[in-house]
């Protein structure tokens, strides 16, 4: 009977998503972006540690941290401890009381607090950024070009100069009445470094480009690694499918 | 209703698995633990944990050829097939782990033995090591420290420590290797890449054959000796193929995009 009702909502779920993208309820802007982290924190009775990645991403472009320092790409992944901290690794590296506040009693609970929410009071400095439909509700994209802000590009360990491929692809949607959807290699090496997204999350082979439909990008794979949790999400259509309509 | 609530957990549960090997971002292997080999063909049936191999500590002092030519170790974990009695004949690791060869001032420890005693658990777990709580004699932190550094792999640039005389590996060892004068090698020259606006690759043959000799790749990886004969992708690449047998796993690796395309584009 068990297997059976299993079977049944197996299959109606498998329905339900092929007819249906389901999209998590957006979180508030200041909020969008933030994550708690507890890989250890609450076994060792602290409060799990609050991230924020729209008041990291204004001074650090993402490969500061996702290449140089090493953070995975998934929350509790990084085997983060006090000890690393301490000794200039993760976060350590910046929050050593010179470049940022520092690993020392006083500052405990500016990151073990457990609080998601944590510093929104500083997300209105953020307002004259230019404003997008989703997300943050701020175009990061934009703000960096007109150079609203200017993240580093490397902490220690220069990288090198860049290879400048600005190729934008044009991804044929699964259906029909779909318009493309534009890849602009660009706005994204602006952020990241080539290692980011190649050859883990898209192997450069083009056939792989018809793995990656709707449902697996919003379940957090392919686009969805950073598109729904951090980069603006995919409910912003257009911005992918630009020649879409407002009603499709 | 109990049941109702696993089979509702089991499936989202149940349909991430079956997505789990794409799209998604793999986790970078630590310093220390790249180049690491776990090597487990009998050891668990004669009641050992896996070999672990750190390729860090032994291509500072041997040649790549030395073990994967001369004494012929293959280029994937467990492919050898390495039997203790192997070892204790003078093959693969008893080719010098066998109590005799001299290393620096000291002998190179003994690998396997037919029979043990509870005393000897102690240098059996030195290389069956994986999951034991082992100390290591060599810290990965201090011998590394005066290394060129490198962003990615072991975060050490192996080719400037080799050329800064920082490490003289070995590619010799008498009775096992033939000394012969090494051939001449080719000029450095640009493979063109497949895409358009990708600068193109300098490869260096000089800065193989320090390491690798000829035979390391041709022609078993590389068949053919003419430029250009042999055709490869990246993504066969990152499948561990061509440049993929070592730069993959254990030199510095393809996540290093402008280590290997660095010609500007004309």
């Amino acid at each position: 009977m068990a297997a059976f009702l299993g079977a049944l909502v197996l299959i109606c779920s498998a329905i339900a998503a092929e007819a249906n993208w389901y999209f998590p309820p957006p979180p508030p802007p200041e909020v969008f972006g933030n994550l708690l982290i507890d890989r250890t924190s609450t076994k060792n009775k602290v409060k799990p540690v609050t991230f924020s990645h729209w008041s990291h991403r204004r001074k650090y472009t993402c490969q500061v941290c996702h290449t140089e320092l090493d953070f995975a790409f998934k929350a509790n992944l990084t085997a983060i401890t006090e000890t690393e901290n301490q000794a200039g690794k993760y976060c350590g590296a910046c929050h050593d009381g010179k470049i940022a506040f520092g690993h020392v009693k006083p500052n405990c609970e500016k990151c073990h607090n457990g609080d998601r929410g944590y510093g929104k009071e500083k997300f209105s400095e953020l307002m004259k950024l230019p404003a997008s439909r989703f997300g943050n509700r701020i175009d990061w994209v934009a703000a960096l070009e007109e150079k609203s802000i200017s993240p580093a590009r490397s902490l220690k360990v220069k990288p090198p100069s860049g290879i400048s491929y600005d190729n934008t692809l044009l991804l044929e949607a699964e259906w029909d009445r779909i318009p493309p959807s534009i890849f602009p290699h660009k706005a994204h090496t602006a952020w990241l470094e080539c290692n980011n997204c190649h050859p883990d999350i898209f192997n450069i082979q083009k056939k792989t480009t018809k793995h990656f439909d709707m449902k697996r990008n919003i379940a957090g794979e392919f686009c969805g690694v950073c598109h729904m949790t951090v980069a603006f999400p995919m409910n912003d259509c257009k911005r992918c499918h630009p020649a879409m309509k407002e009603s499709q | 209703m109990k049941k109702w609530g696993v089979i509702l957990f089991l499936v989202p549960v149940l349909s991430s698995f079956a997505y789990a090997q794409t799209g998604t971002k793999k986790r970078r292997p630590l310093p220390y633990e790249y180049g690491e080999v776990s090597i487990n063909n009998y050891s668990s049936r004669a009641g050992l944990s896996p070999v672990q191999f750190d390729h860090w500590l032994h291509r500072a002092y041997y040649t790549c050829r030395l073990c994967h030519v001369d004494i012929g170790f293959a280029m994937k974990a467990s492919a050898t097939g390495i039997k203790a009695a192997d070892n204790m004949k003078g093959y693969y690791c008893g080719t010098c782990h066998n109590g005799k060869l001299a290393h620096g001032n000291r002998k190179v420890f003994e690998a396997c033995a037919t029979q043990s005693a509870k005393e000897d658990m102690k240098r059996c777990n030195r290389c069956h090591s994986k999951g034991e709580t082992v100390k290591r004699e060599y810290d990965f932190a201090a011998f590394i420290e005066k290394f060129p550094k490198e962003r990615f792999g072991n975060g050490v640039d192996w080719e400037k420590t080799e050329e800064l005389g920082l490490i003289r590996p070995l590619d010799n060892i008498e009775g096992v290797s033939v000394k012969r004068p090494p051939l001449a090698t080719q000029k450095d020259f640009t493979i063109g890449a497949k895409v358009e606006t990708m600068p193109e690759i300098i490869f260096s043959h000089k800065k193989h054959t320090v390491w690798n000799g000829c035979e390391l790749c041709h022609p078993e990886i590389f068949p053919s000796m003419k430029k250009g004969a042999t055709k490869y992708s990246m993504t066969e690449i990152f499948e561990g193929k061509y440049c993929g047998a070592c730069h993959v796993t254990v030199a510095f690796p393809t996540t290093d995009c402008q280590r290997c395309h660095t010609k500007p584009v004309r």
